[in-house]
C-alpha cells in the first residue's frame, strides 16, 4: 500500500485560514466550558447547599419525628413491663431549688424561641 | 443443624438470595422513613450524628428521647404536648418539638422524666439549642440539647 507525505514543513503554520482558526482558539473552548458548567450545574439534588435551614427563610420541608426505636413507640404498643418498673410511691411536689414557678399539669419541660 | 429454606428466612434485606448485594443496592436497606428523611434538611452524616445521639441517650438514661421538627399547631406547648402524649409510654419520655417556621422550640418531658430532667434543666438545654438555631446549625442544636438533657438525666 502507498502511503503519501501531503504535510509540508511550515503548512500549517503559514496557512491556517479564519475558519480554522475560529473553530480551534474559539469553538472548542467555548465547547469545553460549556461542557464544565453543565455538569456543574447538573449536581445532584441531594448535595444544594441551600438545603439548610437558615433563620428567616422558609422552611418548606416536611415534619420529621426521630425516635431511636419507632417500632417500639408504637402509640398502640401496650406492654406493662415499664410502668410496673415505677416506684409505688409518687414524689411529692417538684418544684424549683429558686422556688420558680413551674409549669402546670403533668408534663414539665420548657420552651424557648429565637 | 440445618438452615432450613433459605427463602423462608428473612435475615437480609435481599428479596430473595442470589440477588444483588446490599452494597450494590444500598437502598434496599432503606425505608420509607429513611427516604423521606434523607429528603429534609439533613444529610446523611448528620442523620447518622442524631441516630446515634437519640440511641445513646436512651441507653443511658433509660427514657424514651424523640425529636421532631415540624409546624407546630398554634397553641404551640398544646401541640407539643398532644406529640409528647402520642409517644407510648409518655411519662417517660422525652420530645424535642422544633418548629423552625415559627422559630420555636419546645421541650416536653414526661411526668417520670421530670423527676429526672427538671424544668429548670430543660430550660438550660432549650437556651443553648435556640443559640445554636439562631445560627443556622439545626442539627448541632439538636445534637447538644439531647446531650445535655440526656446529661441531666444521669444514668438510670
Amino acid at each position: 500500500m502507498e502511503v503519501r507525505i501531503i504535510a509540508q514543513p511550515g503548512v500549517l503554520g503559514a496557512q491556517l485560514s479564519v475558519m480554522s482558526t475560529l473553530l480551534i482558539f474559539v469553538a472548542i473552548p467555548v465547547a469545553v466550558i460549556v461542557v464544565v458548567a453543565a455538569l456543574v450545574h447538573s449536581g445532584s439534588e441531594r448535595n444544594r447547599s441551600n438545603r439548610r435551614y437558615r433563620p428567616g427563610r422558609p422552611y418548606d420541608f416536611a415534619p420529621i419525628w426521630f425516635l431511636a426505636a419507632p417500632e417500639q413507640v408504637t402509640a398502640t404498643g401496650g406492654e406493662a413491663a415499664q410502668p410496673a418498673e415505677r416506684p409505688a410511691i409518687e414524689a411529692g411536689i417538684i418544684e424549683d431549688s429558686a422556688g420558680q414557678r413551674v409549669l402546670p399539669g403533668p408534663v414539665g419541660g420548657a420552651s424557648d424561641r429565637w | 443443624m440445618t438452615a432450613g429454606d433459605p427463602r423462608s428466612q428473612e435475615l437480609t434485606a435481599l428479596d430473595e438470595p442470589g440477588g444483588d448485594t446490599i452494597s450494590a443496592e444500598p437502598e434496599q436497606t432503606t425505608t420509607a422513613a429513611g427516604r423521606e428523611a434523607l429528603d429534609g434538611p439533613f444529610n446523611t452524616r448528620q442523620l447518622l450524628r442524631l441516630d446515634e445521639a437519640l440511641r445513646v441517650a436512651d441507653q443511658q438514661t433509660g427514657l424514651t428521647f424523640s425529636v421532631y421538627i415540624g409546624d407546630l399547631d398554634e397553641p404551640v406547648r398544646d401541640s407539643a404536648e398532644q406529640l409528647h402524649k402520642r409517644i407510648s409510654h409518655p411519662e417517660t419520655a422525652v420530645l424535642v418539638a422544633v418548629s423552625p417556621n415559627q422559630r420555636v422550640l419546645e421541650i416536653v418531658t414526661g411526668h417520670e422524666a421530670r423527676k429526672r430532667i427538671s424544668d429548670r434543666d430543660a430550660k438550660l438545654a432549650a437556651l443553648s439549642m435556640a443559640a445554636s438555631f439562631a445560627g443556622g446549625d439545626l442539627a448541632g442544636g439538636v445534637l447538644s440539647g439531647l446531650d445535655q438533657l440526656a446529661t441531666h438525666a444521669g444514668n438510670h
